[in-house]
């Protein structure tokens, strides 16, 4: 302090250049900028694709583990009203003629009646054991959804009316139902997502 | 209904031509499910387009072919099931087995295939399963085995089965050995390549490779191993590394030994190449102050430096005699004549026996004599007077016994210092000289020595001519002179040490119980010699 010496300008702080005031609106845009970015409404930025399989093999391993839980429960696993599940069975000449659209619609169609299978399993059952299992199974079905999006694919929120009831079944008790899931998961969503193209651009 | 039933069977026909084809692996397959599949219905899929389903027969029953019916449905249809046609293999025939299989031609994944076998209308046999759980696929083609740049190891890679939307569903098992070796395997997942580490050198491996499916979305049985692969390991060679650190050990020991070589090098040399020993520490200035005159040397070195040491014990030490009687003339003068006659006494300075059987009434003599060499001498003026003293004990040695005579109690004895004797004595004396020359090696240095000596102080020793003869022993014999008693001063005999013992004892005045005892020594073969107590 008394190094200081006396400047023309008094007390105004000596870091402060003259340059700087003529960059604080800049500065000041940037930063709106960024912010509004962030915010931005609409579809969020496109999400890393997620290629690797073995998130679904980790879904697939807690269906399975959900479903030996299931296996023994016999009284209290029953459900009144049969649940109207998708088709897992795959052929593969079938379904290699499908386009890639198609398949998704498949795929994100069974996805969906799981959802509200397992949402109605969760009412009828009271066994809170069970209960974490099913919600186990609504969180991985969410989470496929996301490795969708991920991979480019549109949602597709079928309606009612539009579902192909030939491509679904009906499930009257609860080990059935996750037994449904789990060979949806290995056959359908797998191979769409095994084939997805933006995976494949990738590895080539 | 029945188009479908007539495709399907149409669809199995067709089959049949293609199974004939088949062949060996398909064969292989069956035997190894046969070992393995614990289900009746033993079903496996190779690819992703068929299933093949079989079971054995043993009853010896000669059942037909048609009786059987094979009939399958998903579970998800809830329709009645289909039938596929039933083929028969002939490879069991010999165990009496009977083996039937059917293929089912279009099939599904990831639904659950509800199979049955009937018989005669009668169910032999059902199964649930899932077709992507009973793969059974071709063992891995193209294995191939490669060194790598390393040594104990081989890179192993093969090609994956060509199946679609399966190839990153596979796990591989790889078996190899050396020859003769127990085999060891590792296991990879999703990869069809494997390096193996921890071989051995310059070794010739086998390789093995089989597949399946990992487990988790699709599921089977091991395949059969693959056709074995052989390759080589590189041969080792010396690491460098290992080269250079055991240089740099033998380079630090080789420094270790250098440098204790360097720091103890006085001291090895000592023991390896040990100097002369040499006496010029003991003669401070001898060499180099006067040049090695020691004579020189002797004369300016002071009495304290004077090495001659050994002469000390030899130096004539003064001995008090104290004498009582009078040294009497006449006593050895009859003594003398026997002397000659009685057998020498040759004893180291004693010579009792002779002298007792002489005069028994002289008793005393021989204790006089027992005193040995106590002779009264003059004080030498010089050290070299020592020498001659002896000398001319040497040559008269009767004159010794003389002066023994002339003692009483006393331990002392006089040397007559006349010149000698009768040359009757000398034949005597020369024998007794010849035989009992004690200190004869002293004085090696010839007659003429001797000779001189006879004219000394000493008295009239005879001088013996033939001196040159030696004894081991140092005996004195009194010459048979008397000679006249010294005044009652002291005398001194120094004796020389010749390498030879004598006892001698001082005996006291009083005449104590001294025992002494006399050498015994050889005198040659003409007198024996007697050694004596003398008790006094």
């Amino acid at each position: 302090m008394g190094n200081r010496r006396g400047h023309g300008r008094g007390d105004e702080d000596p870091v402060r250049d003259y340059a700087d005031s003529e960059m604080e609106i800049p500065r000041l845009f940037a930063l709106l900028l960024i912010v509004l970015e962030w915010t931005r409404p609409g579809l969020p930025s496109p999400l890393r694709p997620i290629c690797d399989l073995r998130v679904l093999d980790h879904f697939i391993k807690e269906a399975r583990d959900a479903e030996a839980t299931m296996r023994v429960c016999k009284e209290d696993c029953s459900i009144g009203v049969p649940l109207m599940v998708p088709l897992t069975r795959v052929d593969i000449g079938v379904w290699e003629k499908k386009n890639m659209a198609e398949q998704a619609q498949e795929v994100q169609t069974g996805l969906w009646l799981l959802n509200r299978a397992f949402i109605s399993l969760h009412t009828s059952i009271s066994n809170s054991a069970l209960h974490s299992h099913i919600d186990a199974s609504v969180r991985n079905i969410a989470s496929i959804g996301q490795v969708l999006r991920s991979l480019s694919i549109q949602d597709y929120v079928p309606t009612v009316s539009g579902i192909d009831l030939q491509e679904t079944w009906q499930v009257s008790s609860a080990p059935e139902l996750f037994q449904v899931h789990i060979n949806f998961l290995r056959g359908k969503v797998r191979l769409l997502l095994a084939n997805a193209p933006v995976c494949k651009q990738e590895v080539s | 209904m029945t188009s479908d039933r007539g495709s399907v069977l149409m669809i199995c026909a067709l089959f049949l031509a293609a199974v004939a084809c088949r062949g060996h692996t398909f064969d292989k397959k069956v035997a190894q499910l046969l070992r393995e599949e614990p289900e009746n219905i033993k079903c496996f899929a190779e690819r992703m387009r068929d299933l093949t389903c079989f079971w054995e027969e043993g009853e010896s029953r000669n059942s037909s072919l048609h009786q059987y019916t094979f009939t399958y449905t998903y579970q998800y249809r809830n329709e009645n099931s289909s039938a596929c046609e039933v083929f028969e293999m002939p490879m069991l025939a010999a165990r009496g087995r009977r083996l039937f299989y059917s293929r089912l031609p279009r099939i599904e994944f990831f639904a659950q295939l509800h199979l049955c076998v009937f018989r005669g209308g009668r169910e032999l046999y059902n199964r649930s399963l899932f077709i992507d759980q009973v793969f059974l696929l071709d063992p891995p083609a193209n294995v191939t085995v490669v060194k790598t740049g390393q040594r104990g190891q081989l890179n192993v890679t093969w090609l994956p089965p060509a199946l679609k939307y399966m190839d990153d569903s596979m796990m591989y098992e790889v078996r190899y050995a050396m020859e003769g070796n127990p085999m060891r395997k590792e296991t990879v997942k999703a990869t069809t390549k494997l390096t193996l580490r921890g071989l051995q050198s310059s070794s010739k491996y086998k390789v093995f490779v089989r597949v399946k499916p990992d487990g988790i979305t699709y599921n089977g049985y091991w395949s059969a191993w693959s056709d074995p692969a052989f390759g080589t390991t590189p041969p080792s060679d010396l690491d460098p590394v290992i080269v250079v650190l055991v240089l740099v050990i033998i380079l630090i020991f080789f420094l270790l030994i250098l440098f204790v070589l360097v720091y103890h090098r006085k001291s090895l040399l000592k023991k390896l190449w040990p100097d002369i020993p040499s006496p010029e520490h003991k003669f401070p200035g001898l060499f180099s102050v006067y040049k090695g005159d020691f004579q020189e040397w002797l004369g300016h070195s002071n009495s304290s430096t004077r090495p001659i040491h050994a002469f000390t014990e030899e130096l004539p030490s003064p001995l008090e005699v104290l004498s009582e009687t009078s040294l009497a003339a006449p006593l050895p003068n009859h003594l003398s004549p026997p002397r000659p006659a009685t057998t020498p006494r040759a004893t180291g300075l004693l010579r009792e026996d002779s002298d007792t059987t002489e005069q028994g009434e002289e008793p005393l003599q021989s204790r006089d004599m027992d005193a040995g060499l106590l002779d009264r001498w003059k004080e030498p003026p010089h050290t070299h007077w020592l020498m001659e003293q002896l000398r001319a004990l040497q040559k008269h040695p009767q004159a010794l016994s003389q002066s023994s005579l002339l003692e009483s109690q006393d331990t002392y004895v006089t040397l007559n210092q006349n010149s000698q004797h009768a040359k009757e004595e000398g034949r005597q004396e020369d024998d007794i000289l010849e035989e009992s020359l004690p200190l004869q090696a002293l004085f090696a240095s010839g007659d003429t020595s001797l000779s001189a000596a006879s004219h000394s102080d000493l008295g009239s020793l005879q001088q013996s001519s033939g001196s040159g003869r030696l004894s081991s022993q140092s005996s004195f014999e009194y010459p048979n002179h008397t000679w006249p008693p010294k005044g009652p001063g002291y005398t001194y005999m120094a004796v020389a040490d010749s390498g030879v013992s004598m006892d001698y004892s001082p005996m006291s005045s009083s005449m104590g119980k001294g025992v002494v005892y006399a050498n015994e020594y050889i005198l040659g073969h003409r007198r024996p010699l007697s050694g004596q107590q003398v008790h006094s």
